[in-house]
């Protein structure tokens, strides 16, 4: 199974629907609040050219906002 | 799993799933029609907007909340969600076909878009400093200096919000004054952190891998370019009607749908409710009650007017 990281912040609503969605199906991930962790924050803008949230490390594929078609394809399901 | 083989023809297909949609989709559900709401994303612009105070009953309620409320609300009665997508919408004598699936009447809730500003760099810093949703990317601005570009209340919201994490919040307003409900326009001048910069346009925005200044269309301070870290836009927001525009649904000149007070557009069969519509107050409220109706006048339409 790809390692799933999510970069999110408290209060943003796509945030807590990405991660529903991978809760809903029993997908592992790392939640890096990157409101809090500056050093996250960076990690996420290096990655994926974004300051925008959320952003989902799927094994490597970085996935930019809570895009479900683009999450099933990167974890086949 | 129901397909679109099982199911041959639903009684109406809600197109949009903010509150409007969802509250349709809620009465759709009382009346027992066969009904599935599609919108590629459940909740709507409500979600993106923080606290809401005035739906009544609920004195302070997450926009969140209040659609995962109505969504609940809706999935009691059985009601089909899918979040897809619509692409196509198709007329077809007496019924429609909406992404291939067919129904007999569509509640047509879509909303409204963010106005983009249609200046040179704001697609491309897309997400690198021009940003659309402050309860979203704001915290990623901590100590750093942004802007708000409109004058509406939405946008004095906007500017407060970010004030939590901002050490400078700058409101660009193209007019002489921002047109803030008086208790945050008090707020915004109270503010030490805010400041209010009238009658300039941005023009451009500049950056490397992000933004890092803005160029206004006169000057300010003796420059013209202005150095800051993001820029937020609250211009207003435009109907997404086109889809219903392409199979002869009237609009007005602002593109809303025109509808009457029955929920009804010049299309018999197809109905239109929420933020997309004309009408002049939008309020979740008000998209809700429109929602309502338009799940009634369907009712109504399938169970005395429709030939079988």
């Amino acid at each position: 199974m790809a390692k799933v990281i999510v970069y999110s912040t408290d209060m943003c609503p796509w945030c807590h629907k990405a991660k529903d969605f991978l809760k809903e199906h029993k997908i592992k991930f790392e939640d890096k609040n990157v409101g809090e962790d500056d050093a996250a924050r960076d990690e996420m803008a290096e990655k994926s050219g974004q300051m925008g949230v959320p952003v989902i490390d799927i094994g490597g594929e970085i996935i930019i906002g809570f895009d479900i078609e683009a999450i099933k394809k990167a974890l086949k399901i | 799993m129901i397909t679109k083989e099982i199911i041959k023809m639903y009684d109406t297909i809600i197109v949009g799933g903010g509150v409007a949609g969802l509250g349709a989709a809620v009465y759709c559900g009382r009346f027992e029609l066969k009904t599935l709401v599609l919108a590629d994303k459940i909740g709507g612009t409500i979600i993106l907007t923080g606290d809401i105070y005035n739906y009544p009953g609920f004195k302070k309620i997450s926009g969140m909340e209040l659609a995962d409320k109505i969504k609940e609300h809706a999935g009691d009665y059985g009601i089909e969600i899918k979040e897809e997508k619509v692409s196509k919408i198709e007329k077809h004598g007496n019924f429609f076909k909406v992404n291939g699936y067919k129904t007999k009447t569509i509640i047509f809730a879509t909303g409204t878009e963010w106005r983009k500003l249609n200046v040179r760099g704001e697609k491309e810093f897309s997400g690198k400093g021009v940003h659309y949703c402050s309860l979203c990317d704001g915290v990623l601005y901590k100590n750093k200096i942004v802007c708000v570009v409109g004058g509406s209340d939405s946008a004095a919201k906007e500017a407060l919000m970010l004030t939590q994490w901002a050490k400078k919040v700058y409101i660009i307003y193209r007019k002489e004054k921002i047109r803030a409900e008086p208790i945050n326009l008090k707020r915004v001048q109270e503010s030490k952190k805010i400041e209010v910069i009238n009658n300039t346009n941005v023009v451009s925005i500049k950056g490397d891998k992000f933004v890092n200044a803005v160029v206004f269309d006169k000057a300010y301070k003796g420059s013209k370019e202005f150095k800051l870290d993001a820029v937020f836009v609250e211009i207003g927001h435009i109907p997404v009607s086109g889809l219903a525009k392409g199979i002869g649904v009237k609009l007005n000149d602002k593109n809303e749908i025109i509808v009457d007070k029955d929920s009804k557009t010049n299309i018999k069969g197809f109905y239109a409710c929420g933020d997309v519509v004309d009408s002049k107050f939008k309020q979740a409220i008000t998209g809700v009650a429109e929602g309502v109706i338009a799940a009634y006048n369907a009712y109504e339409y399938l169970t005395k007017e429709l030939p079988v």
